[in-house]
């Protein structure tokens, strides 16, 4: 750990988050923690829905998304989304949890990406002499590309998503169009029997 | 086994994404109930290298975890062949290069206590590029430094460069389907509509028939 600090302090790395998905259950919160170094860096990310099984029923009508400051308040909220992109100034220093809700009973998989960006201000500068303006500039540059970085992630995870609804569609024409055959089928022939069954003489005897 | 063995009510599934820059100080962190899985998935290209490290959080500075707060860590491929296995360890690391492509699964599994309880897990997962060991790489002084965090930068536009591809690739692959589609529900709506008139011509000839036969008509 105390390589890791020294190695901060001096290239000044940014903090970047693995990119997770959850699946949430019922009434379930799933939270990941994200530990944020300096008062007054970006923390953005994104995060999409992929539904499991979306075979019969509508899609699913999408999770809340909560984050809280490490002294417990709310930083932000997403309300029943399924696929959205965040971005705030951190307010302070410390741990801070990403939460994700899910108020209905199918369990979902969340895709996510959290990226904690720093750069280096005159504060920082003054305070330590090996820094180098261009290092403020090169860290402007690593934090473009990692907004670059965080938008493809959020694509791949869209285009993840898109497949599943375009699987499931193919999937459900297919069956829905046979199924159709099939019930026309037997529908016309269950009209066949009846017809022939109200002419027949065993059931009262001339009714029609 | 490890879905016969962990049946509970709260399985959750966590996937991973592929990260693009290095230098995780602290990495993502989780909590684990006692008798609860929580599995982790993430996407690897064929024979990338791939790094994780796993440690439970101490939930008070100094003192050492109990005997109890312990977990079991898989590593299993898309195919189902294990890359990693750790019982009851309190923290530990993986790395491997990928024989196949597709979603690993790294899966914390951690005995049930009778007061249940969560632990915290800090877990990191680096694969591909993101994988490389700067620390072996840098050097002293200042200027081998900016060419560090440079080479850096070069590797990520290099890594956005082939996701750029990747994405492309699976754009098309999304953009055929749904072409198929389109084409199948043309095909299935004229079968269908063929369908129905021949059941209705047969229906017709059908009746006729038979009124002639009971010499109604």
């Amino acid at each position: 750990m105390k390589a890791y600090a020294i190695l901060l302090l001096l290239l000044f790395s940014t903090l970047t988050v693995d990119v997770t998905a959850l699946s949430v259950t019922v009434n379930d919160v799933e939270c990941v923690y994200e530990y944020v170094l300096y008062e007054g860096d970006t923390v953005s990310g994104n995060f999409v829905v992929v539904d499991h099984d979306i075979f019969w029923s509508s899609d699913h009508p999408g999770i809340d998304f909560i984050v809280s400051s490490p002294g417990g308040n709310v930083v932000q909220t997403m309300k029943g989304t399924s696929g959205e992109k965040f971005e705030f100034k951190a307010p302070r220093s410390g741990m801070y949890q990403f939460c994700f809700h899910n108020p209905y009973s199918t369990p979902e998989t969340v895709s996510f990406y959290i990226h904690v960006g720093h750069i280096p201000n005159e504060h920082d500068l003054a305070k330590d002499e090996h820094l180098d303006p261009v290092n403020v500039k090169i860290a402007e540059l690593r934090e473009a590309l990692e907004s670059v970085t965080a938008e493809q992630k959020f694509l791949k995870a869209r285009d993840a998503r898109h497949r599943h609804t375009n699987e499931s569609t193919h999937k459900r024409v297919i069956f829905y169009t046979i199924a159709e055959y099939v019930l026309l089928a037997v529908a016309s022939g269950l009209q066949v029997v009846y017809i022939r069954r109200l002419f027949s003489k065993s059931v009262a005897y001339n009714r029609v | 086994m490890w879905r016969s063995i962990n049946i509970v009510t709260l399985i959750v599934t966590l996937i991973l994404r592929l990260l693009a820059s290095s230098q995780l100080v602290n990495g993502m962190r989780f909590d684990l109930e006692t008798g609860a899985t929580k599995c982790i998935t993430e996407d690897i290209k064929i024979n990338a290298m791939t790094v994780g490290k796993y440690s439970v959080v101490k939930p008070v500075e100094g003192f050492p975890l109990s005997e109890d707060d312990r977990i079991t860590v898989r590593v299993t491929s898309p195919h189902g062949n294990n890359y990693h296995y750790a019982d009851h360890k309190e923290s530990g690391n993986f790395a491997f290069t990928a024989g196949e492509a597709g979603d690993y699964m790294a899966c914390f599994w951690t005995p049930k206590q009778s007061p249940e309880k969560s632990l915290s897990i800090d877990f990191e997962w680096k694969s591909g590029l993101a994988a490389k060991d700067w620390s072996k790489v840098a050097k002293k002084g200042q200027v081998e430094m900016m060419e560090l965090e440079l080479k850096k930068l070069y590797d990520s536009v290099t890594m956005v460069h082939e996701e750029m591809f990747n994405l492309r690739a699976r754009e098309e692959m999304t953009q055929h389907l749904m072409r198929s589609t389109n084409a199948k529900m043309a095909t299935f709506s004229f079968f269908s509509l063929v369908i129905c008139l021949s059941v209705a011509a047969l229906q017709l000839w059908h009746l006729k028939a038979f009124f002639q036969r009971k010499k109604l008509i």
